[in-house]
């Protein structure tokens, strides 16, 4: 995918977190995954993917109010940066590329 | 939110996953949860916890997981095994070195792990008290009339009478009687048992365990007895209750009533009895004991912390004398405070003042496993970098493949760690294996206590100090190795290196040296002591204690023991004359200083004591049966000095009441160990049936003439155990300790030198194999063998030499300070010096020799066809 290297997983986060806009932090964005896509997504896959994304640069993050019911420890709030949107841009794009080059007949399914 | 809202996420996996979770992550990942298990916690707690815990483990995943380095870790393990693997097969091709490496340290560590027992038993004797820190003993310093002070822990009672009312620091004044034999038993069946006399505070005072009874008022009543469990399982089997309050009966004239049963003192104590009577009963039956000049009981005091006890110490040191002005029967006494704890290995005063003990061959002992130790690991450090040249070319590939100095030094270091650990296992074992020899060496029973930690802590700490000490010069060493010249195989050491090994060598052989200087001197002193003319014929001598009222019948025995062929002389004393202690200060004569306290020595005999000691008169005459002697006295040289006359014969001389005149004067002789000079002494037969023991003079069969003594002894006295002595044998125990040590310092300096000759015949082989070519090349050009051996042996004699001039100054040093402590002494020997030398010097250039001849010997084709 060129420079812009980003796996299945990585994708559906990025997108969640595009979504949830400025309240996405880790269990709204488990959330908003598990919600939309109907799977189970633990805090170790999520926790380890959000982590990629920030250090690729397509995440940036800042820490909200510390709150009782997280045991008085702050909201890490994620925010998709240009450079992210340029990402998820060029996956859709090379998607439909893909999507394009697909010959009518390949999916022409009446005669199996 | 319900009212259990900050009820928390359960600890354990919290704590993990602060542990694990990275610095940067760890305050939102934790938010999360907590976040998620105060949502779950709703519907199902337990559930809740569950999934927080399957999450924190779910999140222990390389991302989260904090920069531990893990793979490096893994790397690590993986060279650790590859290190052990190569360390396994160096040793198994280098078979020999290994094993003198490992022989070496094995001995040095099970030596150090012997001595360093003996040296704890030492150590922990009287240490089992729970009061122990509070305990003092109080001595008396008596003023001898040859100017000396000796000490005493008998003590008069009204002395601790005193402490106890009139000392607010003094919060319990416990006494105990020195050993009484007794015969103890039920009707008919008695036998002797050792026990001792101790006051009703004894037992809560000191941490004797009583197995049934009760500790704090068994001891209440005046017919109160105490018995071991010995003794209890002898006359009431091992139920120790069914022994209380059952009579015994004592010596025949007493009866008591069992009130305690204690646990046998073990072999930590050096107050041991069989059976315990109450002190009171002592003290109502001893007027004597009420007189402040008269020494009684040992004496403890309970003092709480040691300021106080320096109060009491410094209040106590003239009691005696302010309580005796005008007392005749009183010298000039002072009083002094000895932590009981302390008393066992510093049991040596002189005037007055502590002055060592047995701390001094604890301390000698320790000072030797510590060389043992040091020499074992100069071994190690010597073979190690010697063979180093063998393992060039593996430095150097591993160089090559990208191992880092560190590595290599680690890999060095794994190998000492290896091989020491492999050793101190080894040398467990061996010590377990010659422990019963040990023990039966010195007397003891020690074992090694595998239950007490600071037998792991010692072991750990040996594995951890000797791999240190002999891995670091190798681990410097060896990875500075250039890496060019070692992948090529051969490799120049640095200069350096060369000297390190040689210094490293004298001092191996200084130590040893020292060693055998040591045990030499103390072996020519102890021979000193046993060969010493004492002024009196100890051989062939026998004393047999007399029991009971045989000495009331003393006459009739002697006459009946003389009829024996064997016996050429027999007469009887108050207590064996090559170590005796009873003494008065009432001695007084014509122009005697009525200021000055002295005490004298008092031997109760007969007429035939001089004769049949085999002493020698130096003027006057000995007692006569003819004339009537009972109130003349015989003086030693030492008290004729004392008492200054010219010619002191048919002076007055007056003591215990009893008014009479010199008669003679006898050689010197040495009547207490001989580290105390020959203190002064007089000699009565005024009555001689207060005589304690019959001195027997045998000649000829010994075995026959003992039969016969036995035979008369139990004829007279039917029923009294038969208890002999022989006064060489007698002589010789008093100096057990040392002939203990002497035994000690042998075995080890033996085992000092070995060590040093195993490294030695490692260097060797390796400067052999060094100069291999060199030797060939020589034998070429016609060198012959004595040539070549003299050329290897050459550097190391050097060496031996040095730790020879090294050794010596430490040497007459430490000697000559062990042999002040005796008033009589051996003279140093220059001789001894060069003996030790010399023998160390002949067994280094043995081993060198023996090494360097299979080396001259080898056919030069052989060494030179790989050139």
């Amino acid at each position: 995918m060129g420079k812009y290297s980003i796996g299945e997983f990585e994708e559906v986060v990025l997108l969640a977190v595009a979504i949830l806009f400025e309240n996405a932090y880790g269990i709204s964005i488990k959330k908003e995954i598990e919600n939309r896509l109907d799977r189970k997504v633990s805090v170790g896959a999520m926790r380890t993917a959000l982590n990629r994304l920030e250090d690729k640069g397509y995440l940036e993050s800042e820490f909200g109010e510390a709150t009782a019911i997280r045991g008085g420890k702050r909201k890490r709030f994620f925010k998709v940066t240009p450079y992210g949107k340029m990402a998820l841009e060029k996956v859709m794009e090379t998607r439909k590329q893909l999507w394009e080059a697909i010959p009518a007949i390949a999916f022409d399914f009446k005669f199996v | 939110m319900n009212p259990q809202a900050n009820l928390t996420p359960p600890k354990i996996p919290l704590k993990f996953l602060r542990w694990f979770c990275n610095d940067n992550l760890i305050e939102d990942v934790e938010g999360d949860l907590s976040e998620l298990f105060n949502a779950r916690r709703n519907q199902n707690q337990a559930w809740a916890r569950l999934l927080f815990t399957v999450d924190v483990l779910l999140l222990f995943r390389p991302g989260i997981v904090r920069n531990f380095q893990f793979a490096l870790r893994l790397i690590k393990y993986a060279m650790l095994r590859n290190y052990f693997k190569i360390a396994i097969r160096n040793s198994f091709r280098h078979k020999g070195y290994a094993l003198l490496n490992l022989l070496g340290l094995v001995v040095g560590i099970a030596s150090s792990i012997l001595i360093l027992l003996w040296v704890d038993n030492e150590v922990g004797m009287d240490k089992f008290h729970v009061n122990g820190d509070k305990i003092y003993q109080v001595f008396r310093n008596m003023k001898q009339s040859n100017g000396v002070v000796t000490t005493t822990g008998t003590v008069p009672k009204p002395l601790g009478d005193l402490v106890m009312a009139e000392y607010p620091e003094v919060s319990e004044v416990a006494r105990i009687s020195w050993p009484v034999d007794l015969n103890i038993g039920i009707a008919e069946d008695v036998a002797e048992e050792e026990g001792r006399f101790a006051s009703k505070n004894f037992l809560s005072l000191f941490s004797f365990q009583l197995v049934a009874g009760d500790k704090n008022n068994a001891l209440n009543e005046l017919n109160s007895i105490l018995i071991s469990q010995t003794v209890a399982g002898k006359y009431f089997g091992d139920n120790w209750e069914n022994a209380l309050s059952h009579s015994l009966r004592v010596d025949d004239q007493y009866d008591v009533i069992v009130t305690g049963v204690f646990e046998d003192i073990g072999d930590n104590s050096t107050l041991d009895f069989d059976f315990i009577l109450s002190t009171q009963a002592f003290f109502n039956l001893n007027e004597w004991v009420n007189d402040w000049g008269n020494g009684s009981f040992y004496t403890f005091l309970s003092i709480d912390d040691s300021e106080k006890a320096r109060i009491v110490g410094s209040r106590i040191f003239n009691e005696i004398n302010d309580h005796t002005e005008g007392n005749s029967n009183a010298g000039d006494e002072t009083v002094i405070l000895h932590k009981f704890e302390d008393t066992y290995l510093h049991s040596n005063f002189d005037n007055g003042v502590v002055s060592g003990g047995r701390i001094d061959y604890v301390n000698i002992m320790t000072v030797v496993a510590i060389f043992l130790l040091v020499v074992a690991c100069i071994n190690f450090m010597n073979l190690t970098t010697a063979q180093s040249n063998k393992r060039a070319k593996e430095i150097g590939l591993r160089k090559v493949m990208g191992a880092q100095k560190r590595a290599i030094s680690t890999q060095f270091f794994f190998e000492a760690f290896l091989f020491t650990t492999i050793a101190v296992l080894l040398s467990v074992l061996v010590v377990m294996l010659v422990l019963p020899a040990f023990n039966n060496l010195v007397d003891k029973s020690l074992f090694i206590d595998f239950t007490e930690l600071k037998t792991w802590y010692f072991l750990g700490g040996v594995t951890v100090v000797m791999g240190f000490l002999s891995g670091t010069y190798p681990a410097i060493l060896l990875p500075a190795f250039n890496l060019i010249e070692s992948s090529k195989g051969g490799i120049k050491q640095p200069a350096f290196t060369a000297y390190l090994r040689k210094g490293l060598v004298i001092f191996q052989f200084a130590i040893s040296t020292l060693l055998i200087i040591g045990t030499s001197v103390i072996y020519k002193q102890i021979d000193y002591i046993l060969t010493k003319d004492l002024g009196i014929d100890k051989e062939n001598l026998v004393a047999v204690r007399m029991e009971g009222d045989l000495s009331k019948r003393l006459e009739t025995y002697k006459t009946e023991l003389s009829r024996i062929p064997e016996i050429t002389a027999v007469s009887a004393a108050s207590g064996n004359p090559i170590n005796y202690g009873r003494s008065t200060s009432s001695a007084s004569w014509e122009g005697k200083d009525p200021t000055e306290g002295y005490e004298v020595k008092v031997i109760l005999s007969d007429e035939d004591f001089i004769e049949t000691m085999g002493m020698e008169m130096l003027s006057g005459r000995s007692f006569s049966k003819q004339l009537t002697d009972s109130t003349n006295f015989i003086i030693n040289e030492a008290a004729s000095k004392l008492i200054g006359f010219d010619d002191p014969l048919e002076k007055d001389l007056s003591f215990w009441g009893i008014d009479g005149k010199i008669i003679g004067v006898v050689k010197n002789f040495n009547s207490s160990d001989l580290y105390e000079p020959i203190a002064p002494l007089i000699i009565t037969c005024v009555d001689p049936s207060r005589s304690s023991i019959a001195l027997i003079r045998i000649e000829g069969n010994i075995g026959e003439a003992l039969i016969a003594i036995e035979e008369v002894t139990q004829k007279l006295n039917p029923g009294a155990d038969f208890d002999y002595q022989f006064i060489d044998q007698a002589y010789a125990d008093i100096y057990e300790n040392e002939l203990t040590v002497s035994a000690l310092a042998t075995i080890f300096a033996v085992i000092s030198i070995l060590i040093s000759c195993l490294g030695l015949l490692g260097l060797a082989s390796y400067s052999a194999e060094q100069r291999s070519r060199e030797i060939g090349v020589r034998k070429v050009h016609g060198a012959s063998v004595s040539q070549i051996l003299i050329l290897l042996s050459k550097d190391y004699s050097r060496l031996m030499i040095l730790a020879f001039v090294l050794a010596v100054p430490f040497g007459y040093y430490l000697t000559q300070n062990w042999l002040d402590n005796f008033e009589f002494r051996t003279a140093l020997d220059p001789f001894l010096f060069i003996l030790a030398g010399v023998i160390t010097f002949v067994i280094g250039v043995l081993t060198v020799a023996a090494k360097s001849y299979q080396a001259a010997t080898v056919n030069p084709v052989n060494s030179l066809k790989h050139e």
